[in-house]
């Protein structure tokens, strides 16, 4: 017992997460973001550049980083690469079309170095939308098997609007980065 | 920082903290477990509980995992290449589960065995990886060659996406290995007019593409509306609840109300809206903005519905992506009063 808690206090200054949040224009990052920490989730205007939310889930503190979507500003997401520990990447289940460039935009990411490390948490949103494809049709559209294996990733289906799933998908991300982290020491 | 920790509770703190921690070991060995495959032969180490704060019952463990890990990766250049990549999965998800084993372990190991148990697992993967790119030319989850992008007709950016969508269609066809059920919508027609009443069929997205000289009417709710293509059309629909999203839209005109409209790669279009955020333009000229102005018979009990009964002014505030100054965009202006059509009222559907 004593061993733990003299870890547990070194560990005290690394309770602090950094979390990036990226996906195509329209997949409801922000939403997904405001309703986790209990906001209104009713006037939200498409991000034009990014927000910073810093929320305390369970016992860590979270900084999650909200990119915006948009094509022209896709290219900037790389500025928010260092020290990220999870990656949520957030797919509009319902928007069958850009599929394709959800597929690519994911696999640019996944290539580059300084996010290599990062926790991968994919939710798969819109679930409440009639015709959304499950989270299983589109792990599989995005090909997840085929990902490097040494990648810890985990698919979420789940409703930015009803706030189902965004918990699961947090707790496994927050479970698995605190997991990582312990590693190091 | 640290001297503001509670030391008055700290045992009782302690505890309670271990027992989380405890648990938090069973969820993620429990996890580990459920995902690795029942038809491995015999590769996971059993997860730590067993082993729980026993350095020596630890290095046993690891070493006996690192062993057989080692001998398989021995065996693989003997195996059918056929089934080569499947092996190396299996291995590759063995290496994990050790460095989980480590990960687990490591708060009551010693620091040096920490270390080397890391430094063995990361020789693991080096040797599996050195082993796969000799046997198997090397398979990464990239899109390394998207020739469209390199083509000749590069200078306008426009012209060489239309290509890239253009391409698209094939490729789509081999990725989306799951059978789509066609969503409800428009697709593929000209000079026609398009109407449904949704009220009462609890419609999901409803999609537009493809569409040349038409006019589409839409009454009643939708969650969510795609549009995709459209040239010379006039749409003229009830509210959306979600958002509504526009890719490439020519000489048309839009009355749309809904929580978020984007618009891309639209020309020379009018757009009446009622929206609960700012509108967003990207890659559009020649789009301008006016206020909603539909009306069928009970459309104010479904804007109400849709939380847009009211006029929030937001169609005038658009940003567009394209231009992130202060002055105005050159991209969109505001339609002046005199060139805005009267209220379209389409509660006969049909006429």
């Amino acid at each position: 017992m004593g061993l733990l808690s003299i870890i547990r206090k070194i560990k005290r200054k690394e309770k602090e997460m950094r979390i990036l949040m990226v996906g195509l224009d329209n997949s409801g990052k922000t939403t997904i973001v405001l309703k986790i920490n209990g906001e209104d989730t009713s006037v939200i205007s498409p991000t034009l550049g990014f927000n910073i939310k810093t929320i305390t889930y369970q016992k860590y503190t979270l900084n999650i980083w909200d990119v915006g979507g948009q094509k022209t500003i896709r290219s900037y997401w790389r500025n928010y690469f260092e020290q990220t520990d999870g990656l949520i990447w957030v797919v509009d289940s319902s928007d069958l079309r850009r599929l394709d460039d959800c597929k690519m935009e994911l696999d640019n990411l996944l290539k580059e170095e300084r996010l290599s490390g990062a926790s991968l948490l994919i939710f798969a949103n819109k679930q409440d939308i009639k015709g959304a494809l499950t989270p299983a049709e589109i792990a599989k559209v995005l090909n997840l098997e085929a990902m490097d294996k040494t990648r810890h990733w985990k698919i979420v289906g789940c409703s930015a609007y009803t706030g189902e799933g965004l918990l699961e998908g947090f707790d496994w991300l927050v479970q698995d980065i605190a997991s990582r982290i312990y590693m190091l020491e | 920082m640290e001297g503001e920790a509670d030391r008055s509770d700290a045992s009782a703190d302690a505890s309670a903290l271990r027992k989380k921690h405890l648990a938090m070991l069973e969820r993620l060995s429990n996890r580990h477990q459920s995902s690795s495959r029942p038809d491995k032969p015999g590769s996971s180490p059993p997860p730590a509980a067993a082993s729980f704060e026993s350095t020596s019952s630890f290095l046993s463990l690891f070493g006996e995992s690192k062993r057989s890990i080692e001998s398989r990766l021995g065996q693989c250049r003997l195996a059918d290449p056929s089934l080569l990549k499947l092996q190396f999965d299996e291995i590759s998800t063995s290496i994990a589960d050790l460095e989980k084993l480590v990960a687990e372990s490591s708060y009551y190991l010693p620091s040096y065995e920490v270390r080397s148990s890391l430094k063995a697992v990361s020789d693991l993967r080096q040797a599996l990886d050195n082993l796969s790119s000799e046997l198997i030319p090397k398979k990464k989850f990239s899109f390394k060659n998207k020739p469209a992008r390199k083509e000749p007709t590069a200078p306008q950016p426009k012209g060489a996406e239309a290509e890239n969508r253009d391409s698209r269609p094939a490729a789509k066809a081999g990725s989306l290995a799951v059978a789509v059920p066609d969503s409800p919508g428009f697709r593929n027609r000209a000079n026609e007019v398009l109407a449904k009443d949704v009220r009462g069929l609890e419609i999901g997205e409803f999609t537009l593409s493809d569409l040349e000289s038409c006019e589409v009417r839409l009454i009643g709710c939708a969650r969510a509306l795609f549009v995709h293509r459209l040239r010379n059309c006039r749409v003229y629909a009830g509210p959306v609840t979600g958002s509504v999203l526009i890719e490439e839209a020519e000489n048309c005109v839009f009355l749309l109300a809904s929580h978020q409209i984007r618009i891309h790669n639209a020309k020379a279009s009018d757009f009446y809206l009622r929206v609960r955020s700012r509108p967003i333009v990207e890659d559009c000229s020649g789009v301008r903005f006016a206020p909603y102005r539909l009306h069928y018979r009970g459309i104010e009990r479904d804007l109400e519905d849709a939380r847009l009964g009211e006029e929030t002014g937001n169609w005038s505030k658009v940003d567009d992506f394209k231009w992130l100054r202060a002055a105005q965009s050159p991209n969109w202006s505001v339609l002046p009063e005199n060139e805005r059509i009267e209220t379209v009222d389409i509660s006969n559907l049909s006429a």
